[in-house]
């Protein structure tokens, strides 16, 4: 490495690396630091109490029922929102008449902020679907969000119509990097669409698949503005994420000390999950 | 060990930049805002520039405010007035404190009781010396520690179940028959069997339902129906903010009630579905259209049925909850940030004495707030609502209970009650195990 790339390498490097230090390192080291104390977020008294808020985390019931549901939503939010995602990739480059204009139709939820999202979708569950349940007399149509499940699959529509047109247009990026040689070799070899789709075309687009997984799996994870602009959290907060629990124990309850450790057990956790997904879709990519 | 050193070196150098930008923060560059002498109210004539930063969590009287802070300033040029609004309960207190640890304190905050005192203590400003203090009467209570009074009272409310006398009145109903939960049991049957004989149709196309209840409102459930029951408990707020321990001595009372509710609402064959139901479903879809005739509610939802139906509106009017009475209180207090210039201080202090001692400023407070006056001195500014009035019968026939629910352990009432009586509804939870958790957790939060 000669000098001159040396210094580039800082000029680019250096400010995202001092943003990166300053927004994100400094605040993770000095959360944990406050996770070991019984801070209540405004007095400027701050006790420290060694591991009593992990201890009580561990007993926490809300804060486990709240993983386990985030758990689920992020398992059943990832299958649909890539499966979605890449049907419709397949849809838009499959030479259909139109297909320019139907991924700005498919990406633009996307552009819509998560809040607004979360209101306007409220109102379709509960007065939309009331209505079209009361009007053809359909009663699993009405009552939305007043219940888990509903509240559930509310969640897991809204994200999927948000986030599919945005994994859609990673797939069309990896669709479209196939060449178009290997596609038409196999097609005169007699190969089927099926077989094309399974042993050529997704083996291809595995290094998309990676990136899809992660996206979806972290933003899952981290889901806040859905959540609570589309349930609350309710009802009784059975669909409270882990994101709004630690929000609500800390600026709600007023113990900043306990949501700080359950934001870093969250880390910890969050972070195995991301490493595990990502090594194993790595091993699924092939090189061509 | 190093790397206990290394991370130990990154904690301290991490919190002297944190602390550094948050004094940055704070300081809001005093040196463009020169301190007046402390003690002085009037900042009118001192002619330097001030910015008074308004943090408040009455959603309803945002608009009207800004209006009064544009008089004020046109009479103050030298004060700007910026005004922020951040709605209802728990949202406003999480709000508050984001926005205290931003850095960007404001002036003016709200507080809600012994509690928020007690929390925010470092950052209130003794306003014992203000000339409003000893018109208050017996409303400051909750908002003094140690002698001092910090807080301002916003307005007297009162909650109890709103109702249209339109259509009481077309079913033959008498009111006045309703003094509690067994009287009201039977006015309410009356009136549910005109409902579903379709006897009501004609003049009340939408009418479905006797009551609308917002079970989803965790606020209108937990803090305003439980309040009903625990201030026989607690007489004061102060005495429920000491209270170590919950009896819950009206539990079986509250449940009456509370199904009472449940059993005459839109919903009362699934009663789950009533976690759904929210302020804008009870309120502007519900009460204001005649979609329901009762909904528990207090004298603040005048302005929002006035803006679907203003006929509606004047028709509206309380029954009692609980009994022959309905719980008056103070919703919130003002507060004044006292790490501020003592400028701001002085103009902020000013601003609120203008709004409720000067002539222009009580208008504003009964006329387009919609307040109960806090203070004495409003005998020439009459409530002009229909709700208003209501509520100055009761107070005028002795017939209130106070609010003892800014007394409660902090998120209790909501994030706990509120959220039991929600599994409660979904059949997750029986009463008995509602009522026991809510006392434990009290105890919990007590120790």
């Amino acid at each position: 490495m000669n000098k001159g790339s040396k210094k580039w390498f800082w000029i680019f490097t250096g400010p995202v690396l001092a943003t990166f230090t300053l927004v994100v390192l400094i605040p993770i080291i000095m959360g944990i630091g406050y996770s070991f104390t019984s801070w209540n977020g405004i007095s400027s008294q701050i006790d420290f109490v060694g591991l009593d808020n992990y201890k009580a985390v561990f007993k926490d019931k809300d804060f486990f029922n709240s993983f386990l549901f985030t758990a689920k939503f992020a398992i059943v939010s990832v299958i649909s929102i890539n499966l979605v995602g890449f049907l419709l990739a397949l849809l838009v480059t499959s030479g259909l008449k139109g297909s320019h204009f139907l991924r700005g139709i498919f990406f633009i939820p996307n552009l819509i902020g998560g809040l607004i999202l979360g209101f306007v979708w409220q109102f379709i569950f509960t007065k939309g679907f009331d209505a079209i349940g009361a009007a053809l007399g359909i009663e699993w149509l009405r009552g939305w969000l007043s219940t888990e499940t509903t509240g559930f699959w509310g969640l897991i529509i809204l994200m999927t119509w948000q986030m599919a047109g945005y994994m859609m247009i990673i797939y069309v990026a990896g669709l479209q990097n196939i060449p178009d040689s290997v596609l038409e070799a196999a097609a005169i070899d007699g190969a089927s669409k099926w077989d094309i789709l399974r042993r050529i075309t997704l083996p291809l687009v595995a290094p998309s698949f990676t990136v899809g997984l992660f996206l979806t799996l972290a933003n899952s994870f981290k889901l806040y503005d859905q959540n609570l602009s589309l349930t609350g959290g309710g009802p009784g907060n059975s669909t409270q994420m882990v994101a709004m629990n630690i929000y609500k124990t800390a600026f709600t309850s007023s113990k900043f000390g306990l949501a700080q450790s359950k934001a870093v057990i969250f880390l910890v956790v969050l972070g195995i999950v991301a490493i595990t997904q990502m090594y194993l879709s790595k091993k699924r990519e092939v090189e061509m | 060990m190093k790397l206990n050193k290394l991370s130990k070196a990154l904690f301290a150098s991490a919190l002297t930049i944190v602390m550094g930008v948050s004094v940055i923060g704070c300081g809001k560059s005093p040196e463009e805002k020169p301190a007046t002498t402390p003690g002085t109210t009037d900042v009118s004539q001192s002619g330097e520039k001030v910015e008074v930063d308004i943090f408040q969590f009455k959603v309803e009287i945002s608009e009207a405010l800004q209006k009064a802070a544009d008089l004020y300033m046109s009479t103050h040029p030298n004060v700007t007035i910026n005004l922020q609004t951040v709605g209802g309960g728990d949202d406003y207190g999480a709000a508050l404190k984001a926005k205290f640890q931003s850095g960007q304190e404001p002036t003016i905050f709200n507080v809600g009781g012994p509690q928020d005192v007690a929390d925010w203590i470092e950052k209130l400003e003794d306003l014992s010396d203000q000339n409003w203090v000893d018109r208050a009467g017996s409303t400051l209570g909750a908002v003094t520690s140690e002698g001092k009074v910090y807080g301002m009272p916003y307005g007297v409310e009162g909650y109890g179940l709103v109702y249209n006398k339109a259509i009481f009145e077309a079913a033959g109903i008498d009111a006045s028959t309703i003094v509690d939960t067994a009287s009201m049991d039977k006015a309410f049957a009356q009136l549910d069997a005109k409902i579903k004989a379709g006897e009501l149709k004609e003049q009340f196309p939408l009418l479905e339902a006797v009551t609308e209840y917002p079970v989803k409102e965790k606020w209108v459930t937990g803090l305003h129906s439980s309040n009903i029951f625990i201030n026989q408990e607690f007489k004061t707020g102060v005495d429920a903010y000491n209270a170590k321990e919950i009896a819950f001595e009206k539990s079986e009372d509250f449940k009456e009630y509370f199904d009472l509710m449940v059993k005459y609402s839109s919903h009362s064959d699934s009663p789950a579905k009533l976690n759904a139901v929210d302020y804008a479903t009870q309120v502007g879809q519900g009460i204001a259209i005649e979609r329901v005739a009762v909904t528990q509610q207090g004298n603040w939802v005048y302005g929002d049925v006035k803006n679907v139906d203003e006929q509606v509106a004047e028709n509206l009017g309380f029954l009692p909850v609980g009994g022959d009475r309905i719980p008056l209180g103070v919703p919130m207090y003002w507060a004044i940030n006292s790490t501020q210039p003592d400028a701001e201080k002085a103009a902020a202090k000013d601003f609120l004495n203008w709004l409720y001692t000067s002539d222009e400023g009580k208008n504003v407070v009964v006329n387009e707030f919609f307040f109960i006056p806090p203070f004495t001195g409003y005998e020439n500014y009459p409530a002009q609502d229909a709700l208003g009035k209501e509520i100055m019968r009761y107070q005028a026939e002795d017939k209130t209970t106070p609010w003892v629910f800014m007394g409660y352990p902090t998120a209790w009432g909501e994030d706990v009650l509120g959220i039991n009586l929600q599994k409660y509804v979904a059949g997750e939870m029986t009463w008995e195990q509602v009522i026991d958790d809510a006392k434990a957790k009290w105890a919990e939060a007590r120790q």
